[in-house]
């Protein structure tokens, strides 16, 4: 690792500076008063836990959300009313998580798309021209021979991923906004495109880089920018500053009495599943939970967690491994055959799949397990009542009657909207994906002592999350996936939050710098 | 992802196969298939099918394929009966061609107008919006005709229904010329390709600068002109404006869709379609010429939406 040659950051104007931000959504403030200043000519890192409010400053940053207060400065220049092409006007190229690109395109057309190279003044676009130009422009920036005829859909994720920053350095632009990468790409391809962006600093470039990796964060970046609570908490060097110093701004401290005490169950194993591998998400993957343990799952975005967890509830199909619930070997791919076992799913996107949000709270509870209620093929309306009636009650659902539609319910209540629909089927084992995300405070601490109350009961759950505080307060074990593979398991009271931040992010214990070498 | 380009290469050769089939098929059973008067007669009959396509072909790839939110235009064969029907009845009472033609062309579009507003300001699934467009444009032809033959006689009319150099008819070439016209625009320009991008990822196109708005209303009023067109050509080999138009729909989805699998991104493109619409084309016509009832016809079309449907959509999800 060598020192990047003379940053004279201190006397260059800055590529962008954002002062003061802050974005409220419905109440809750995603950015409180937050500020980032990059040098021209440099790369700077941000980084911060799920929450803290880093796709927010992006998105912002992007012209795509409008601040409620804050200057944004662009080469010493006040900006105000950004939009996306605003924002390209400005030389600066976002290039987002999720690849935009056409997958019907080829690689020379998805580069060159919006400024297509004509034939003189004709409209017609000059094939050869484009072709050629698009080899070139590949060749110098990524050193990659890359068919200008291939199609996009065609690609790999890490090709497709080249594409786009190609496409992005076409108009010589003064700074490029990148979201996590290298999420997505296999170690290979991920360090041939740090490499990459280290020689584009070095060509002057100005680079905003978001990850969770802090191995690559220390590889890369000049400066460093953590993000907590809406705030940036401080801007240091990352080559002058231990991963645990990274890790330990990130993390808040103020856990409190949030998580229900309990005693970690020891019951029988309830879901056990064997060398599950699924092709580009996971591998070899072997776990057991108990009956009365909360077990927790954790990774980055494309470790594969949460590509095991819709594979363990049978929404995709695992190429190899079995799936057994109380010793009953699941049908692979099949979620009705998970649902007849006693597996329940709340899934993070609640809206796209957890609750019919137009239906009444009294139909979303019952919905999964209707044959209870119809004995004879006909609703037994009572019954059903009886049931809703009790499950809002239990789970304190903030509604003013079973009949409200779901739709009215703040999104912490449709939350436990979704998890009494598993508790009305009496599910014995609970797969729950990020159950509190987007809900308030005091909804969270009542999902957690449900789950913990589920737990007590003899119910075996399996804690899908990317918040460290709710899994450490939580899961009696938590294992830790990166790229791919489960990198640990962890027992959550050995565990302080430092060292489990660091096996998420950098997929080992000990000092992260060995990750990068 | 290999796997995928082999499928939609096994798709391409096995479509263009079984067009070879069928043709040689009817070359050896109907004695006077292959004489270059009968295929003539074919592409002459294709003309109306084959512009009409060309408009849904423009408006599915601006909308992008998807069956149910993608583009498409339900109207175009309502559009065609409103716009023979606009020029017969300018026709009759005494108007000149010049007029007449414009007149239709101009209703063609302002159908297309109706649909882009539909769709792109009040949001309007493409299906539903052209389906009630559909309707509005048999209800005007219904006031307009009151559902009856409405004879029209002019020397353009006449012109167009003969024959041109070589004895080979005028709307065969006509039929050419603008697909001639359209590849160029679509298959060659940056508009066509940008139409593309916007049926192919609309934030994509979104990222990528383009007026996604501007380009999907612009294909419905392609499309619209295109019915015009339609509408023009129909008069002539009718001789007037004859209800039941709307018969046509079903030939110019298929044409439309069909023509998606002779192309290695499964996309539509003008010169599938052309090719899907002549497929059509000879089918009939050979049956025809073997004595097999045309009834028939409707029957296969069916079945062979249901395909190109099934397959495209399959190797699609396949892709993703």
């Amino acid at each position: 690792m060598t020192a990047p040659p003379s940053v004279t950051s201190a006397v260059r104007v800055e590529a962008l500076a954002v002062r003061g931000l802050v974005k409220t959504f419905g109440g809750v403030r995603a950015l409180d008063g937050a500020n980032l200043t990059v040098a021209t000519g440099t790369i700077h890192g941000l980084v911060g836990q799920n929450g803290a409010g880093k796709s927010t400053l992006i998105k912002i940053i992007a012209g795509i959300y409008r601040p409620d207060a804050g200057v944004i400065t662009i080469r010493g220049r006040p900006v105000d009313h950004l939009t996306p092409a605003r924002v390209t006007e400005h030389g600066i190229h976002m290039i987002h998580q999720d690849r935009l690109l056409v997958p019907t395109f080829t690689v020379a057309e998805a580069l060159f798309l919006g400024q297509e190279p004509r034939r003189g003044a004709l409209p017609v676009i000059d094939r050869r021209a484009l072709r050629s130009r698009a080899r070139e422009a590949l060749h110098r920036i990524f050193d990659i021979d890359l068919s200008p005829d291939a199609l996009v859909g065609e690609l790999t994720t890490a090709q497709q991923q080249i594409v786009q920053i190609t496409r992005a350095l076409l108009n010589q632009p003064a700074m490029l906004v990148l979201d996590e990468p290298t999420a997505a790409l296999v170690r290979r391809d991920a360090e041939r495109l740090l490499a990459t962006l280290l020689r584009l600093r070095d060509q002057g470039l100005t680079i905003l880089y978001i990850s969770h990796y802090l191995a690559e964060i220390e590889r890369l970046c000049d400066q460093v920018t953590v993000l907590r609570n809406g705030v940036d908490v401080g801007t240091v060097d990352p080559r002058q500053t231990s991963t645990t110093g990274l890790i330990s701004m990130m993390i808040a401290r103020d856990v409190g009495d949030m998580f229900p005490r309990r005693k970690a169950g020891a019951g029988a194993p309830a879901l056990i599943a064997q060398a599950l591998s699924q092709q580009d998400a996971f591998s070899d993957i072997s776990l057991s939970v108990r009956h009365g343990e909360i077990v927790g799952l954790t990774g980055l975005v494309g470790s594969g967690a949460k590509e095991l967890a819709r594979c363990l509830f049978g929404v995709t199909t695992p190429d190899q491994g079995t799936i057994s619930v109380d010793g009953q070997t699941l049908r692979p791919g099949d979620p009705a055959a998970a649902v007849a076992a006693g597996v329940a799913m709340v899934p993070e996107d609640r809206r796209g799949h957890g609750v019919a949000l137009r239906l009444s709270v009294r139909e979303n509870t019952t919905l999964a397990g209707l044959k209870r209620f119809s004995p004879f093929g006909l609703l037994n309306r009572k019954a059903e009542h009886r049931e809703t009636d009790r499950l809002i009650r239990a789970l304190a659902i903030r509604t003013p009657d079973g009949n409200s539609p779901v739709r009215d319910l703040s999104g912490g209540n449709q939350q436990k909207v979704v998890l009494a629909k598993w508790l009305s089927c009496q599910s014995s084992v609970f797969v729950l994906d990020e159950p509190t995300v987007g809900v308030d405070i005091g909804a969270k601490v009542e999902i957690y002592r449900l789950i913990a109350d589920l737990a007590v009961d003899g119910a075996a759950i399996l804690l899908v999350s990317s918040d460290l505080m709710e899994l450490s307060g939580m899961a009696d074990r938590i294992l830790v996936m990166y790229r791919g593979r489960i990198a640990a398991e962890l027992l959550s009271r050995e565990t302080d939050a430092d060292t489990l931040m660091r096996f998420v992010t950098t997929g080992r214990g000990g000092e992260a710098d060995a990750d990068a070498a | 992802m290999p796997r995928r380009r082999h499928r939609t290469g096994w798709l391409r050769m096995g479509s263009l196969a079984a067009f070879t089939v069928v043709f040689v098929g009817f070359a050896i059973a109907a004695p006077g298939f292959l004489v270059v008067g009968n295929i003539a007669n074919v592409v002459d009959q294709s003309a109306i099918l084959g512009v009409l396509a060309f408009g849904m072909t423009v408006v599915i790839i601006g909308g992008g394929g998807d069956v149910i939110t993608g583009g498409i235009d339900l109207s175009l064969a309502g559009n065609l009966g409103l716009s023979a029907a606009v020029f017969a009845v300018l026709s009759q009472s005494g108007s000149g061609d010049v007029l007449a033609v414009v007149a239709a062309l101009a209703s063609g579009v302002a159908v297309g107008f109706v649909n882009a507003f539909a769709v792109v300001r009040l949001r309007i699934l493409p299906l539903l919006a052209t389906l009630a467009v559909m309707n509005i444009c048999a209800g005007v032809e219904l006031v307009l005709t009151h559902n009856m033959v409405v004879q029209a006689r002019s020397s353009l009319l006449s012109r167009l229904a003969g024959d041109g150099p070589f004895g080979l008819p005028v709307l065969a070439y006509l039929l050419l010329a603008i697909a001639f016209v359209l590849v160029l625009a679509v298959q060659c320009s940056p508009t066509g390709l940008r139409l593309y991008a916007v049926g192919g990822h609309r934030e994509a196109a979104r990222a990528a600068g383009l007026a996604v708005e501007r380009h999907v209303g612009g294909s419905y009023l392609v499309s619209g002109l295109c019915g015009g067109i339609g509408g023009v050509f129909s008069a002539a080999l009718l001789n007037g404006s004859t209800p039941g138009s709307g018969e046509m729909l079903l030939s110019i989805v298929v044409a439309a869709l069909l023509g998606s699998v002779f192309s290695r991104r499964l996309v539509p493109t003008i010169a599938g379609t052309l090719l899907a619409v002549l497929f059509i084309g000879f089918l009939i016509n050979g049956f025809q010429l073997i004595n097999v009832s045309s009834y028939w016809v409707s029957g296969v079309e069916g079945v062979l939406i249901l395909f190109v449907v099934g397959t495209t959509s399959l190797v699609r999800r396949e892709m993703s």
